[in-house]
């Protein structure tokens, strides 16, 4: 079957590269039945690497030895489900998710928007492009197809991607970065095929949209991985894997807000176009990150052979892009010009110019190994400290800017009606910064910084619902009609409450480690930790501890925690963390545990996180008001389609 | 290997015949071109654009009028203004109005 | 018409984007050297990253006199620098595996940071390789 999985791929190269020749071709030389077959290659490649992924998991499944990629990444123990994750797991079998996904994306699309023939005749062709880089990936670099004899068992899994969020969190993120291919695609095809309409805004509106939630819940649940698993009670570490998907997600964010201001006001088109490219090359270079070795990182591997390809593709992007936005340049003219710096639109300017500088100065951190390298002969690398730097310089006047942009009008607003819509958001983060000060949490001037804007933005948003409900008579009708709006409310609650945690968490934490006999007890931020016994544990594939261990508050037992090892026969051991959720404080009190020299002493290291279940929390918030954003409106579809049928006319 | 080599015969077969269907369906057509939008329709399409932009931009100051946002003497200073544009918006797209297009492009 | 501000806006903004981004590089400092066993001697007494791999190991990293580890440069086996250490030692530590740690080199021997020692994901994105457990 391995040679079927081959032949699938050499099908799907064969499919793509078509859609590339065919498609341009028809697309340049107004060429129907030629456009419809590049079309239709590109459903049909979503095929050939549909068999060729079922052959994959099949494998994966059966525990089928005889395909490398099986032997290399799972064993005959290994749970089913973790066998099947498997197939995103490792180098060969993530790019062909990657494929797999671009061309289901790309099919949808351009089924879904098959009548707007003109522009969908160019993007068939990118999107193609796109497609016969990771195709001739899997073809002749990097193949999951590779046979052998069949060893008796399997590597297996890193203990540590043995975890119910490793599920979820690869896929979401790819469904994320191959997502942004698509609203690429559509403002290349747009600019390819002449057009100065904004249609592909309309068309690519909801899948920006869709592909910004799944990134932005594929970190979410990756940084929930890490606090649960790694051990270390932190969920970021500004490693430059982290950071390759947070880049994107702030450039796509960017786009997503900047991009209403052209629908509205016809302004800000360059802007968009080269946002949406920079959050598509971004997503590449992330890409490339994870499997080059370029940059040092506890998630990087050892030396691939993909690093040329992958640079050579992102060369390739970037010049694609920037002759194209530089030759368009004319029809990207704006149709009207920013009125006042104190108006709505200008607080959007402000956003991009935020958002942008933030990600460039993670990217020139991420960066900056190579550089200093190529240019001093000498690798440095750069740590949280200037992360944090710039975390606080752009990030709490974004925070700011979500209180503020929704208070001011399009167009112009005037001083009058600036100070009637400050007043009382004004009024409530003076207080809250004052109760803060009071109650001692000065020690941290971002933290308390932190607070104080997110109750700003806390009350310019209940007040827009407060006022918006006063205009139409109920909540749910205002946000029926005003989907968009009061959708993106709620995904900026989701951020306040993500800030809110994030500053709880990191500036307010405490730390205490402490080696304990049977009986003996920790001290920290008002609990007390005793330590009980000690037990053996089984799993499926593993053995390990637990350290049993009584948490009080005020002399009252309040919960039980047991932290300890895992011990994998194949792979290896693996620390269990063990947390209490307080519901007092929303945090947590965050446990682990260490065997001394096998007996039964531990090493027990405590952290408390006040307010950390906040992020938590938030990830759900944002998933919901990013789903009432993008959900259909009837009013609006009628109003489009009416638009497009009177042009047409 | 024999099962692999017919299962992939019998894909590759599928996908040819399914590239190749357009011209299966219609090997002579009376038209081949793929129906690109004339000047005329994109000029239009673009004043059909502004026009949805000005109605949308009315109904948004309304709004913020009625949520308080937007002081009375501010409605009354953009108002008058955005309903010329709607009207004038409205007006080029009447028929014989090809013409209006370059004004309301660069109002 | 007015010219609009935007241009300006966006000019003032990168050069105070700018600013804000070589008053930190200059006054913070460019970065913490991230080094190899074979380079280390060049930076006696200063703090950098050294990333090696464990070629042999010995100690608790909990008691008095720390865990004691060579490094030799990462997937080499030239370079050789002993290392103290004192901290939480990560699950996929063992000889072999590639660390990461931040310290400084004294007396011909790294003193760790405490708790700085972390190891990198054993290799999903290497080469294929045989399986040859029995």
């Amino acid at each position: 079957m391995a040679e079927l999985g081959r032949a699938a791929l050499l099908l799907s190269l064969g499919l793509v590269a078509y859609a590339v020749v065919a498609g341009a071709h028809a697309a340049f030389h107004h060429r129907r039945r030629l456009a419809v077959s590049a079309q239709n290659a590109l459903l049909a490649a979503f095929g050939t690497t549909f068999v060729a992924a079922v052959i994959l998991w099949t494998a994966l499944a059966r525990r089928d030895f005889t395909f490398s990629y099986v032997a290399q990444h799972t064993s005959r123990k290994l749970p089913l489900g973790y066998a099947l994750s498997a197939f995103w797991g490792g180098q060969e079998g993530s790019l062909l998710f990657w494929l797999l996904i671009l061309t289901g994306y790309g099919a949808l699309a351009v089924f879904l928007n098959r009548r707007q023939r003109e522009l969908i005749a160019w993007v068939v062709p990118v999107l193609g492009g796109i497609a016969v880089f990771f195709a001739f990936m899997l073809c002749f670099i990097s193949s999951p197809f590779g046979t052998q004899a069949a060893p008796p068992d399997g590597a297996g899994m890193v203990p540590s991607l043995q975890n119910p969020y490793m599920l979820a969190h690869p896929p979401m993120l790819y469904l994320g970065y191959v997502g942004l291919s698509i609203p690429f695609a559509f403002a290349m095809g747009a600019l390819l095929s002449g057009r100065t309409d904004e249609r592909w805004i309309v068309m690519t509106r909801r899948w920006t949209l869709a592909a910004w939630t799944f990134l932005g819940a594929g970190q979410l649940l990756g940084a929930h991985w890490a606090y649960v698993e790694i051990g270390w009670g932190g969920y970021y570490a500004w490693d430059p894997v982290e950071n390759a998907a947070f880049m994107p997600w702030l450039a796509a964010t960017a786009f997503l807000h900047s991009v209403m201001i052209q629908e509205k006001r016809g302004m800000l088109k360059v802007w968009n176009m080269v946002l949406v490219s920079l959050a598509f090359w971004l997503s590449i270079l992330g890409t490339f990150l994870t499997r080059s070795n370029v940059v040092n990182s506890i998630h990087s591997f050892s030396q691939s052979p993909l690093g040329g390809w992958f640079l050579g593709f992102i060369g390739v992007i970037t010049v694609f892009s920037a002759v194209l936005i530089y030759a368009r340049l004319p029809l990207l003219r704006a149709r009207t010009q920013l009125e006042s710096l104190v108006s709505r639109e200008a607080t959007f300017l402000y956003n991009n110019l935020l958002l942008v500088a933030f990600c460039l100065t993670i990217l020139w951190g991420v960066m900056y190994p190579v550089v200093s390298q190529a240019v001093r002969g000498e690798t440095r690398s750069v740590s949280k400290p200037y992360y944090d730097f710039f975390l606080h310089s752009f990030g709490l006047p974004l925070l700011l800017l979500m209180g503020i942009g929704p208070l001011v009008a399009w167009r112009r607003a005037s001083l009058r009606s600036l100070g009637r819509m400050f007043v009382i958001p004004f009024a409530v983060a003076a207080v809250t910064g004052g109760v803060l000060l009071a109650l001692g949490y000065g020690s941290s001037a971002p933290g308390i910084l932190a607070y104080t804007f997110c109750a700003f933005v806390a009350a310019s948003i209940v007040l827009e619902f407060v006022r918006g409900r006063r205009a139409t008579g109920s909540v749910v009708r205002l946000v029926a009609r005003n989907r968009r709006r009061y959708g993106g409310y709620l995904v900026h609650v989701a951020v306040l409450l993500f800030a809110i945690g994030v500053a709880g968490s990191s500036a307010y934490q405490t730390i205490h480690e402490q080696t304990l006999k049977t009986g003996q007890s920790m001290r920290i931020a008002g609990y007390t930790l005793t330590y009980d016994r000690l037990d053996s544990v089984s799993g499926p594939n593993y053995t390990g501890f637990r350290a049993v261990l009584d948490v009080a508050r005020g002399g009252s037992h309040i919960a039980t925690v047991a932290p300890g090892e895992n011990l994998y026969p194949i792979e290896g051991p693996a620390n269990e963390a063990s947390v209490y959720h307080d519901p007092r404080t929303l945090g947590d009190v965050f446990t682990t545990a260490q065997t001394i020299k096998g007996g039964s002493e531990i090493d027990l290291k405590v952290l408390t996180k006040p307010l950390v279940n906040l992020i938590w929390a938030a990830g759900f918030i944002f998933v919901f008001g990013s789903l009432v954003a993008m959900w259909p409106d009837a009013v609006e579809q009628r109003r489009l389609a009416e638009r497009y049928a009177a042009a047409a006319a | 290997m024999t099962a692999a080599l017919v299962l992939g015969a019998v894909l590759a077969l599928f996908v040819v015949a399914f590239v190749a269907r357009p011209f299966l369906r219609e090997p002579a057509p009376a038209n081949d071109d793929l129906g690109a939008m004339s000047e005329g329709q994109r000029a239009r399409l673009e004043l059909v654009e502004e026009r949805d932009r000005a109605v949308a931009a009315l109904r948004e100051l309304e709004f913020d009028h009625r949520t308080g946002k937007v002081t009375d003497a501010d409605y009354r200073t953009q108002v008058g203004p955005l309903r010329a544009r709607v009207a004038a918006a409205l007006k080029a797209l009447q028929p014989g109005a090809e013409r209006g297009c370059e004004r309301i492009a660069r109002s | 018409m007015r010219r609009s501000p935007a241009r300006l806006v966006i000019a003032l903004s990168v050069a105070a984007a700018l600013a804000v981004f070589i008053l930190y590089t200059s006054i913070a400092g460019a970065g913490t050297p991230q080094v190899v066993p074979t380079q280390i001697h060049k930076y006696v007494g200063q703090s950098v990253t050294l990333v090696g791999t464990v070629v042999s190991t010995r100690g608790d990293a909990h008691s008095t006199a720390g865990m004691r580890f060579v490094l030799s440069d990462p997937n080499q086996k030239v370079g050789r620098v002993p290392v103290v250490y004192h901290g939480s030692v990560p699950d996929l530590y063992k000889a072999g595996r590639v660390v990461v740690l931040t310290g400084t080199l004294r007396s011909g021997r790294f003193l760790a940071n405490s708790g700085s020692l972390s190891t990198k994901c054993p290799s999903k994105y290497s080469p294929a390789k045989t399986s040859s457990k029995t």
